[in-house]
Parts: structure tokens; C-alpha cells; sequence
């Protein structure tokens, strides 16, 4: 310990015995290892208030330190053992004193939690809380659905192998592959610990038109010559049907226009795009009239769409 | 098996331990020795357990029904530090983007 025990507690050294013992409360309230259990530190700065309260609470060997006729180390606490502090201990499994208390209301909250938490039995010589309790399994079931129905949300139901039958609530912008869980739809618990859920995974079935790339749909739209070349509006399907779309003048095949907030719900708010991708298709037949426009067009308009093209 | 002390060597080992405050620690179930048939037994914890209680009473003037609400707080705070840090080894072996969304909900969950 520090040579001062004046200077380890905090206090002057004219310091009443009162004084002394409120210093070593506060010191001891922080820094005791068992009353601080998570402070790795505490054990030093409280082994070194304690040696120096030790020596100054008794007014007599106080006495004899102030006249210099013992130093700080004479009052070094000669102990039978190696002291080891409770905390040490406690976190030791299956020890006298563990107590799952402390968890009973969590089931309020979690029934995931409230199973686990408190659940496992207590050793040594008197237990605790511990019941034979234990979460049912969760049970795994899978469903095809519409391409519409997972973009939009639905709900479906499945048949369950045992007989009986199971509402499956698919969110809105639910994608190929996902889980939906349904809290306590799974098997019952043990004693009386809460049943497992149901997980029900998700397989979407293509649709003709729309394809999904994240939260945006893409769909291919067919436009006419005159329609890509003069622009203007024609009207294109949308997941909530059939919207007008602007085309620019001299559109080009490939080129794609954005349908702003119109693909499937986004995690966290807000909706994805959809994105039109042009394909310009030749009319049935070329008649005379278009065939003989387009050659004298082409005499004094030409132009090389590969230019800079390198393969 | 761990160490198991007499009720004289647990009142020799452990310093301001008296028999009569040993025996006041046991009537208040603030410590709770094994029996067996050579009589009750202490552990290592037991000892630690008992520093802690002589250190209370004396230090902050506790009587045995303090310190058994001090102690069996004590407890509780150990019992729930030891599932939280189950937990969080439990989670520390799931992938990031679970540890992830596990902290946003727990964020939510504590308010902040």
C-alpha cells in the first residue's frame, strides 16, 4: 500500500474518526470488486483503502503511525489465506447461490427470451425456479405464391401435413426465398414453456411480364417505330395495373424510362421503381410506302449507329 | 470436488469472523452451508461470501436482515449478469449483419 494512509483514504491528517470512516464508505461503495462486480480495477484501489483505514481506525495504532513508531506497511493484514472475492465465484456454474430470479416478467416480452432466461436448473444444495420448461420447436413449412401476391402482400393458407390449417400473412415486398415467422404456430412446449414458431419460407412464382431486381420491377415494353421515333404517351402495366407513360422523342430500343415509386414496399418505407425497358417491333408487314420512304430518307440521312463500336 | 471448511476453520480463516456472527449469517440465509454428516460444511465461495459479509456489518453497520437483501440482490445482479453475458457470446458467433440487426432492435427496444 501507499506509504500515506491519509493520502490513500482522501482525508487531512487532522482528520476526525469520523471523517476517516466516511471516507472509506465512499471509497469502499465504488471500489469494493463485490459490490462492483463489472469494474476490473475496483480491486486495487479498495485493497488499499481498506489497509489504510485498517490503520487508522483504531485510534491507537493511529497514534503510533503519527509518531512515527510504525510505518504503513505494520498494519499490511496478515491473512491465513489467499483472499479471493465473492464475484469470483459466482458466475460459476452450478454453485450454491445461483438464482435464476430476475427474469420472471421477461416471458411479457419474449417468450424466446422468457424460455431461455432463468430456464436452465440450479445446482448445489437448495434450487431455485427450476421446472422442467422448455420452447416447443419452431416447424418449417414452405409456399409457393403469385408474383403479385408477394410484390403486394396477401394473405394464404396452407394445409399442415398433421390436418389442420395455417394463415400465413405475406408482407407486402416479400422476395423469393424469404421467411415469414408465426409466433407460436410451431410445436407445443414442455411443461408449461411457450410453443415454437412456424417458419414458413417463401418461393415466389415467375410472372409473365414482370421480373424483380430488389424493391424495382423491370418490364420489357413493346413501342411501335412512330411511337419510339415521334415520342408520346402510351400505356404500360404496372403491379397496381396499367399506368400512362411518356416516350420520349427518339427513343431507342434498350433505352430505359423510370416509373418512379411504382415497385414493390422497401424495408424501412418507401417504395421501389419500376424500370421500362423499350423494344422497338417492326410492324407485320413493310408495305411499299414505308419501304420506299425509308431508301430515299436514307440516301441523304444515313448515319452509323456503330460508329466507335470496337470489337 | 472444491474445498469444503469446518465451521472452526472458516471462523480462523476469515478475519472479524466471530462463531456467534457465523451462526447470525446462517439463521439470516445469507450464507448457506452444505450439511453433512460430519455436520455443516463451507466452500471457497462460502468464504469470500463471509468476508464480504463481515466487511458490511462492520463497515457499514448492516444488521443480518440488510444484509440479506444486500446479498440476495447481489445474486440476482450475478444471475443476470451471467445470462446477459451468454448472450452476448451467443450472438458474438452469429454473422455481422445478425449482430446488426440485433443491436438496431435492441437500440429501439432500450429507447435509444
Amino acid at each position: 500500500m501507499s506509504s500515506d494512509p491519509y493520502a490513500a483514504l482522501g482525508v487531512a491528517k487532522a482528520a476526525s474518526a469520523a471523517e476517516i470512516k466516511k471516507a472509506y464508505r465512499k471509497i469502499a461503495k465504488e471500489s469494493h470488486p463485490d459490490l462492483n462486480p463489472g469494474d476490473r480495477k475496483a480491486e486495487a484501489r479498495f485493497k488499499a483503502a481498506q489497509a489504510a483505514y485498517d490503520l487508522l481506525k483504531d485510534p491507537e495504532q493511529r497514534a503510533r503511525f503519527d509518531r512515527g513508531e510504525i510505518d504503513a506497511s505494520g498494519a499490511e493484514r496478515r491473512q491465513h489465506y489467499e483472499r479471493r472475492f465473492y464475484r469470483d465465484f459466482a458466475e460459476e456454474p452450478g454453485h450454491t447461490y445461483r438464482t435464476t430470479r430476475g427474469f420472471e416478467d421477461f416471458e411479457d416480452i419474449s417468450d424466446v427470451f422468457g424460455g431461455l432466461f432463468g430456464g436452465g436448473a440450479a445446482g448445489g444444495t437448495r434450487t431455485e425456479g427450476a421446472r422442467m420448461r422448455m420452447r416447443g420447436r419452431d416447424a418449417r413449412y414452405s409456399l409457393e405464391v403469385d408474383f403479385l401476391d408477394a410484390a403486394k402482400g396477401a394473405t394464404r393458407r396452407i394445409t399442415l401435413p398433421e390436418g389442420g390449417t395455417l394463415d400465413v400473412r405475406i408482407p407486402e415486398g416479400t422476395g423469393d426465398g424469404q421467411t415469414v415467422r408465426l409466433r407460436g404456430k410451431g410445436e407445443p412446449g414442455l411443461g408449461d414453456g411457450p410453443p415454437g414458431d412456424a417458419l414458413v419460407t417463401i418461393a415466389v412464382r415467375p410472372h409473365p411480364v414482370f421480373r424483380r431486381e430488389g424493391d424495382d420491377i423491370v418490364l420489357e415494353l413493346p413501342v411501335t417505330i412512330d411511337e419510339a421515333l415521334l415520342g408520346g404517351q402510351v400505356e404500360t402495366p404496372t403491379i397496381d395495373g396499367p399506368v400512362s407513360l411518356t416516350v420520349p422523342k427518339g427513343a431507342s430500343g434498350g433505352q430505359v424510362l423510370r416509373l418512379r415509386g411504382r415497385g414493390v414496399k422497401r424495408r424501412g418505407g418507401g417504395r421501389g421503381d419500376q424500370r421500362v425497358v423499350l423494344r422497338i417491333v417492326a410492324p407485320p408487314t413493310i408495305d411499299d410506302e414505308l419501304a420506299e420512304f425509308l431508301k430515299t430518307w436514307r440516301e441523304r440521312h444515313s448515319y452509323d449507329p456503330r460508329r466507335g463500336m470496337k470489337a | 470436488m472444491s474445498a469444503r471448511y469446518t465451521e472452526k476453520q472458516v471462523v480462523l480463516a476469515v478475519r472479524r469472523l466471530t462463531k456467534s456472527r457465523l451462526r447470525t449469517f446462517v439463521r439470516a440465509e445469507c450464507v448457506r452451508p452444505v450439511e453433512t454428516a460430519d455436520g455443516i460444511a463451507f466452500t471457497d465461495a462460502d468464504l469470500a461470501r463471509l468476508e464480504l459479509l463481515c466487511e458490511l456489518a462492520e463497515d457499514f453497520d448492516l444488521d443480518e436482515d440488510a444484509l440479506a437483501v444486500v446479498l440476495s440482490l447481489i445474486d440476482q445482479l450475478h444471475g443476470v449478469r451471467r445470462e446477459l453475458r451468454g448472450l452476448a457470446r451467443a450472438l458474438a458467433e452469429e454473422p455481422p449483419e445478425v449482430q446488426e440487426r440485433v443491436r438496431q432492435a435492441w437500440l429501439r427496444a432500450t429507447g435509444r
